[in-house]
């Protein structure tokens, strides 16, 4: 078939614009059904201010140009309030595991579920399996919420046990877990006993395949969504649409098979003997700190473990372990107290991760203080005692 | 108590060349304290994990595979007919399909318990009791006592492998190991290609939000904005200051209670 062939005589003479003494085009209406033409004559015209004698032209007015020119465009409806999506009758269920450390949603536990909303798609539902009631599913972006049996203490073999049977009793389509040391474990173990494949560590999610680096991140594999999926940290955003229903879906209750665990007892981390870059909370001093037998008795009254700036480490005053930097310790503790550190670049690299950093330095401008959270501009020589004095007067208070 | 190490044929991590993966050597430390110990390994080359020789062990079993066969069919078989009281492993091979599906297969087909993440084992206070300590995130750990048979996979946070040593290997035998094992379906091959680093995820960055605030989530400094500064305050207050910051953001636990 051939192109219509196009008379550029007729065009132009339908677009001429009668009733003007000199022969006038309108020739951007040919383009009609097109993109329209940015004509750039009109639009500053249309930019023109009204008033003064002298050419005056706003030209952040873009837009009411554009729009004169425009065709009529669907207006774009005024952005709903957020309200519920609510799935009814989901096709099949893409189910999510958090860990829940400490009953809350951790960041991870966040990214899963868009995970799996991509994996589901517009027909699939995602649903929760926890353990414990509390945190909120539907803004994390869970259709349906099922409480699995969670058995006392530690018995790994029981949850994964309880999770086989809820896929079974769901029929899920995928399970997707966190690659963290307590996730992972328990999507090998639900692996193993439901004889499901699993693809772990996945570091990119799509609605048709999945990648997972192996052979030493030399290589990438990609397949179909497995059953089982264990997911990577920071792979993919946190979910981000508007919330969902998180509605409760009964499951059956599940006897747990008995346990070769015979007890078993937490032992809290004892900060003295933490490695410094396991730490959650970290006392650290730098060149401003002179009395360590304050500083090794404030770290120890706090419960948190000591670090050291480089110059400290150097001069021997603390050992070479404790140094926090880019050649010391990179740390992934919540909070970072830096007693007397003015936080070189080589230092703050070293506390990149850190949640909240309290500072205690002489130097309002220190880059440190600039960081923190919470800064103190006094001596570190007359805070230390005072954080034990307080310290020992809440206790004695409480006695 | 009868042990068993897991050695896997291992690449270096960076120069990707034939190692025994730490974790290994770390299982080979912890094992020596809790009685006699061998080495399994089921692949097509035995000399592949001769450095285990090195790192303590003095015998290692040996049994042939082909090159790509799963070998959790002749581990299981070798191990029943071993049966160990402990078998000790690393949490995920390194250097090869790296699922770490292996140990809990064996937990599986041995009926034994599975224990994550071990940086410490004894014998228990009992006969056929072994008492182990897990590592948790944050420093925190676990004691546990297990009844045996036990599959222990170890942290890197467990005690240093032993140096290597060359006399050792020298005098450290590899033996050969038949067992019946039924012939597995190969798996279904997973298409490769080489590695490409993706950008990740930024912690804490807004969506949609600009350049400048991506850089300061990422060099940190994200809460810097409504910082608290107190210029010249009075110790007391600088220490009542700290302390209730400290307990806001949870890592002190509150004063306790009068009562
Ligand atoms: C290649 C390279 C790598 C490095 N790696 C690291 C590293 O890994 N880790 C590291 O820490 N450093 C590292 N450094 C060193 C770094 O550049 C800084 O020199 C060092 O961090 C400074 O330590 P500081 O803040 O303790 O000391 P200073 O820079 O001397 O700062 C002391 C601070 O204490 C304050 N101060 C003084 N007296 C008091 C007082 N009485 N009370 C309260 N505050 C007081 C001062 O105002 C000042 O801000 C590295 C340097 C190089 C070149």
């Amino acid at each position: 078939m051939t192109r219509a062939r196009r008379d550029p005589r007729s065009e132009r003479a339908a677009a001429a614009r009668p009733g003007l003494t000199r022969p006038r085009f309108e020739l951007f209406a040919r383009e009609s059904g097109r993109r329209p033409r940015r004509n750039p004559r009109s639009e500053t015209l249309a930019q023109q201010v009204e008033g003064p004698s002298r050419l005056r032209l706003d030209r952040a007015q873009t837009g009411r140009a554009a729009a004169a020119l425009a065709p009529e465009r669907a207006e774009p409806a005024a952005a709903p309030a957020p309200t519920t999506i609510v799935v009814e009758a989901p096709a099949f269920l893409v189910a999510v595991v958090p860990d829940l450390a400490g009953g809350r949603l951790s960041l991870h536990d966040r990214q899963l579920f868009d995970a799996a909303r991509t994996l589901a798609g517009a027909d699939g539902g995602v649903i929760a399996l926890v353990g414990t009631e509390g945190a909120e599913f539907g803004p994390a972006g869970a259709d349906r919420t099922a409480r699995v049996a969670a058995p006392e203490g530690y018995d790994p073999d029981a949850r994964a046990a309880a999770i086989a049977a809820a896929m079974a009793a769901l029929d899920l389509r995928h399970v997707i877990f966190p690659e963290t040391p307590d996730g992972g474990d328990l999507a090998r173990r639900v692996a193993v006993l439901a004889g499901e494949p699993l693809f772990a560590d996945v570091e990119m999610v799509a609605a048709a395949t999945l990648m997972r680096p192996a052979r030493g991140r030399r290589v990438e594999q990609r397949a179909a969504p497995a059953r089982l999926i264990t997911l990577a940290a920071d792979a993919v955003a946190p979910y981000a649409g508007a919330p969902r229903e998180a509605r409760d879906e009964p499951l059956d209750t599940f006897a747990a098979p008995a346990s070769a665990i015979l007890s078993a007892e937490r032992i809290p981390a004892d900060p003295a003997r933490t490695p410094l870059g396991l730490a959650d909370f970290v006392v650290s001093a730098g060149a401003g700190v002179t009395d360590f037998d304050a500083f090794r008795a404030t770290a120890a009254a706090l419960g948190g473990t000591p670090g050291a700036s480089r110059v400290l480490c150097d001069a021997g005053l603390m050992p070479r372990e404790a140094q926090v930097g880019a050649s010391g310790t990179v740390l992934s503790a919540t909070c970072y107290l830096a007693l007397g550190i003015a936080g070189a670049p080589q230092h703050l690299q070293g506390i990149a991760g850190c949640d909240h950093v309290v500072a205690v330095n002489t130097d309002l401008h220190a880059a440190m203080v600039e960081r923190a959270g919470l800064a103190i501009v006094q001596d570190a020589q007359a805070v230390m005692p005072a954080l034990i004095a307080e310290l020992a007067r809440e206790r004695e208070a409480s006695a | 108590m009868k042990v068993v190490v897991l050695l896997s044929a291992g690449r270096h991590p960076v120069s990707g060349l034939g190692a025994l993966p730490r974790l290994e050597a770390q299982a080979i430390r912890l094992g020596a304290a809790l009685g006699p110990m061998r080495g399994l390994h089921a692949g097509p080359d035995a000399e592949a994990v001769a450095e285990a020789l090195g790192r303590g062990l003095s015998e290692i079993d040996h049994v042939a595979l082909g090159a790509g066969a799963d070998p959790v069919p002749a581990l299981a078989a070798a191990l029943r007919a071993a049966a160990p009281d402990v078998v000790l492993a690393g949490r995920r091979g390194q250097g090869g399909d790296e699922t770490g599906l292996v140990p809990y297969a064996l937990a599986r087909a041995l009926g034994a318990t599975l224990i994550p993440d071990v940086i410490a084992a004894r014998p228990g206070s009992e006969p056929g009791v072994i008492e182990v300590e897990q590592a948790l995130p944050k420093g925190a750990a676990r004691r546990l006592v297990v009844r045996s048979p036990v599959v222990l996979t170890v942290h890197s946070a467990a005690p240093e492998p032993r140096p290597y040593a060359f006399g050792q290997v020298r005098r450290g035998r590899i033996e050969p190991l038949a067992v019946s094992a039924p012939e597995e379906p190969a798996a279904v091959a997973i298409a490769e290609k080489p590695y490409r680093a993706r950008p990740k995820m930024m912690r804490g960055a807004p969506a949609g939000g600009s350049a400048a605030d991506r850089l300061k989530a990422a060099t940190g400094g994200g809460e810097a904005v409504q910082a608290d500064v107190m210029v010249s305050p009075e110790p007391r207050e600088a220490a009542r200051a700290i302390l209730a910051y400290l307990r806001q953001v949870g890592v002190l636990p509150p004063p306790a209670r009068a009562g």
